[in-house]
């Protein structure tokens, strides 16, 4: 019997945690601290454990943390950044928004950036990485991070989509200079509204950032560099310290239901999979599959919403006309944004849910 | 008695009805770019009597993207006025631009007749910051902008309410950020910010640049930055929008009491006010014969006195770069010690009101 499935489902999620959420926008309006404060700094310890790292500092968002990471670097103008094109905008947006060029380098059939690829991409302008770990697999960081030190290049994470994704059992986000997390509304740790986290274990790295995402203050009146105002709201804070006690279980969740589609669905489409050093968080399930778009149009009409993440990669977006790449260059990636299509893996899914996703695909390739 | 700064309890004392539209978001969520978030951008330019408002993540954010979606980055100037918090200046450097300083008023704002004697062929706007709710004399600044071919980008993050001659600001520039910190006169619970502007093109550009560029879910025009004021803070300034009014009165009420009342002493010197403005007082700042002393007496007695700023913008340790030295902006330099601000907010009680003119009063008889 299918049942109706979402892609996402946030008011499932709510549902379960609503007297609790609204309890801690409560805690907070009595503590009067709206901008940073004791919520953030609990956050932040909470997420600095959770990720192997000694510092985690709230912002605003996702791609704030990025844009921050180079500025505290010292990426700019003129510089070269390296990076992958199937990930969401946002990434290269950074790398132009901070004045330096993006140098897109192809992806393995894994989503994330080929380390077999980066040597021949780094030019004498080159002077950072940002391997994303897309889809919530962490990038395979061992090869980035000696090819990073044998050209002395800084590596930065995007680890938007990994919160709590783990390599050779550590986790993502302790591997480069800084580690940069989006906690979007559709993240799996998620905040009702824009946030963001970054992750470092350089003391002075932290405390430049710190200073950043406040204006550059040191004090209430004294700047010592012009900054930016990109703090994460101390009642999105409080909001994800209650998500944060689920957090785990959802991970296991999402892990559980990838087991359930790869069982179900390996013989008729490609499904990810993990190598035994990874540990992935699956904030998307993305099959490769042909021919895609009759398959998404099949299941939607069996009440079935998937997306594609992303139809158009990056390098071929008209943002990134200037960059002068064309159809061809990234063989792999291109190939692979006409065959993806991510299904739905919210912790929320029930049962009947899932066997639906199963059926409806197994129905279309039976026909 | 205790005369605070903040009022943030006494604003919130009963917030169920804010609690039970979060309760409807949670349920619905639709946490970025919501329904909310579109009630309260119409109402906000409304209020400002300006055709658009952009909801964004803060007031620092409003200015940086404003000036962005002007095309206004490296290379270029930016005037403004020294005298003001570090985020206007922030805002410029961000966006690559340099900033160029122009000495305050007695007003605590920029002074329009030493504008042009800073224009140069890479100025490209102006930045007339409505200091601590004061509004510029808009009228001469437009003229001055209009002669020079130059953008306005009203800085109105403590100013929201404040008029020139009957008409609001936030509607005269080309586009203006605004602030709505939990310590702003339009206040919500974390950081949020808002752009006017009576620009359709500003606004298309505007709305691309705070949302990562994207025309659509799959498309990318250009490359933008995500800064978004959350739906969750939308619900607090919607709540708060039919009393907005009522606040800007009630600070000017006090305002007006207070500079009778200080105006009596010697050792405190009242700004000029101006009969065709309406000043939003979001701080109420003076200037006092032994400062330092007065703030610390003031404190002491449980009143929330403080000083905004006691080091102005062209002396901060992140303007070195400028090369500027003291004596660079007289006006300034000379109100950083001898400025000082009272709470001024909507909440405070007559008794609290009279308390506060008493002790600075008893301070200098003392």
């Amino acid at each position: 019997m299918n049942v109706p499935v979402k892609y996402i489902d946030l008011p499932a999620q709510s549902r379960s945690l609503r007297a609790e959420l609204l309890a801690a926008v409560a805690r907070v309006l009595d503590s009067g601290e709206f901008i940073l404060g004791s919520h953030v700094e609990r956050f932040e310890k909470r997420f600095a454990a959770l990720s192997d790292c000694k510092h985690a500092l709230g912002v605003a968002n996702g791609t704030d943390a990025i844009v921050m990471a180079f500025k505290a670097l010292g990426v700019g103008p003129g510089d070269e950044v390296i990076t992958a094109a199937n990930s969401f905008l946002a990434t290269a947006a950074a790398i132009a928004l901070v004045g330096a060029k993006t140098v897109f380098v192809d992806v393995r059939e894994d989503y994330n950036i080929d380390p077999d690829l980066i040597e021949e991409a780094i030019t004498e302008r080159t002077k950072a990485i940002l391997p994303v770990h897309l889809t919530g697999k962490p990038a395979d960081m061992n090869p980035i991070l000696e090819i990073a030190r044998a050209h002395k290049l800084h590596v930065i994470e995007d680890a938007a989509q990994a919160v709590g994704a783990k390599y050779h059992g550590k986790a993502v986000g302790s591997f480069g200079a800084v580690g940069c997390f989006s906690l979007h509304p559709l993240k799996n740790l998620n905040a009702c509204g824009d946030a963001g986290v970054m992750t470092t274990d350089d003391d002075s790295l932290r405390e430049k950032l710190k200073k950043m995402r406040n204006h550059g203050l040191k004090n209430r009146d004294e700047s010592e560099f012009w900054g930016f105002n990109s703090r994460l709201d101390s009642l999105q804070a409080a909001l994800l310290n209650v998500k944060f006690d689920h957090l785990d279980e959802w991970t296991d969740t999402r892990r559980k239901t990838a087991d359930y589609y790869r069982e179900h669905l390996q013989d008729l489409v490609k499904c990810p999979s993990d190598q035994p050093h990874e540990h992935s968080v699956y904030h998307t399930f993305v099959i490769q599959a042909e021919p895609r778009d009759e398959l998404q149009k099949f299941l939607l009409d069996a009440g079935v919403e998937t997306k594609v993440h992303y139809p158009i990669p990056i390098h071929l977006q008209p943002a990134a006309r200037e960059l002068g790449y064309r159809l061809g260059d990234l063989p792999v990636t291109e190939r692979l944004s006409r065959t993806i299509l991510s299904l739905p893996i919210y912790p929320e899914l029930s049962s009947e849910q899932k066997e639906t996703v199963v059926a409806v695909i197994k129905s279309f390739y039976k026909r | 008695m205790k005369v605070a700064y903040s009022y943030l309890q006494e604003q919130f004392s009963d917030p169920e009805p804010i609690f039970a539209e979060m309760r409807k978001l949670i349920q619905r969520g639709d946490f970025t770019l919501g329904g909310a978030l579109t009630e309260f951008e119409q109402k906000f330019a409304v209020h400002c009597g300006a055709s658009y408002a952009i909801g964004v993540g803060t007031g620092t954010d409003a200015l940086f993207l404003s000036l962005k979606a002007m095309g206004i980055g490296a290379g270029d100037e930016v005037i403004t006025c020294p005298c003001t918090f570090v985020a206007t200046v922030g805002a410029i450097v961000q966006s690559g631009a340099r900033p160029v300083f122009v000495d305050a008023t007695e007003q605590f704002v920029i002074d329009p007749d030493k504008i042009e004697a800073a224009i140069t062929p890479r100025t490209k706007a102006i930045m007339p910051v409505h200091y601590t709710g004061q509004p510029c004399d808009m009228p001469k600044i437009t003229a001055i902008a209009k002669r020079n071919g130059l953008r306005i980008v009203e800085d109105a993050c403590q100013s929201i309410g404040g008029e020139v001659d009957g008409k609001r600001v936030g509607s005269w520039g080309d586009a203006a950020g605004f602030s709505l910190h939990p310590l702003k006169n339009l206040n919500v619970w974390g950081d949020g910010g808002v752009i006017t502007t009576n620009s359709t093109e500003l606004r298309d550009r505007l709305h691309l640049l705070r949302n990562h560029g994207m025309k659509n879910r799959d498309e990318v025009e250009l490359y933008g930055y995500n800064c978004r004021l959350d739906t969750l803070q939308a619900i607090i300034g919607l709540w708060l929008f039919p009393q907005a009014d009522a606040i800007t009165e009630s600070r000017i009420a006090t305002a007006n009491r207070f500079d009778t009342e200080l105006g009596k002493l010697k050792e405190i010197r009242v700004p000029p006010r101006n009969a065709n403005m309406r000043h939003a007082y979001h701080l109420y700042m003076v200037h006092a014969e032994r400062r330092d002393e007065l703030v610390e007496f003031l404190v002491g007695k449980g009143v929330d006195a403080k000083v905004h700023y006691p080091i102005p913008m062209h002396l901060q340790e992140a303007s070195a770069y400028l090369g500027h030295k003291a004596g660079d902006f007289p006006i300034t330099e000379a109100h950083a010690v001898s400025i000082f601000t009272l709470p001024v907010h909507q909440h405070m009680t007559e008794e609290q009101k009279q308390y506060c003119t008493d002790m600075v009063k008893a301070f200098y008889k003392s």
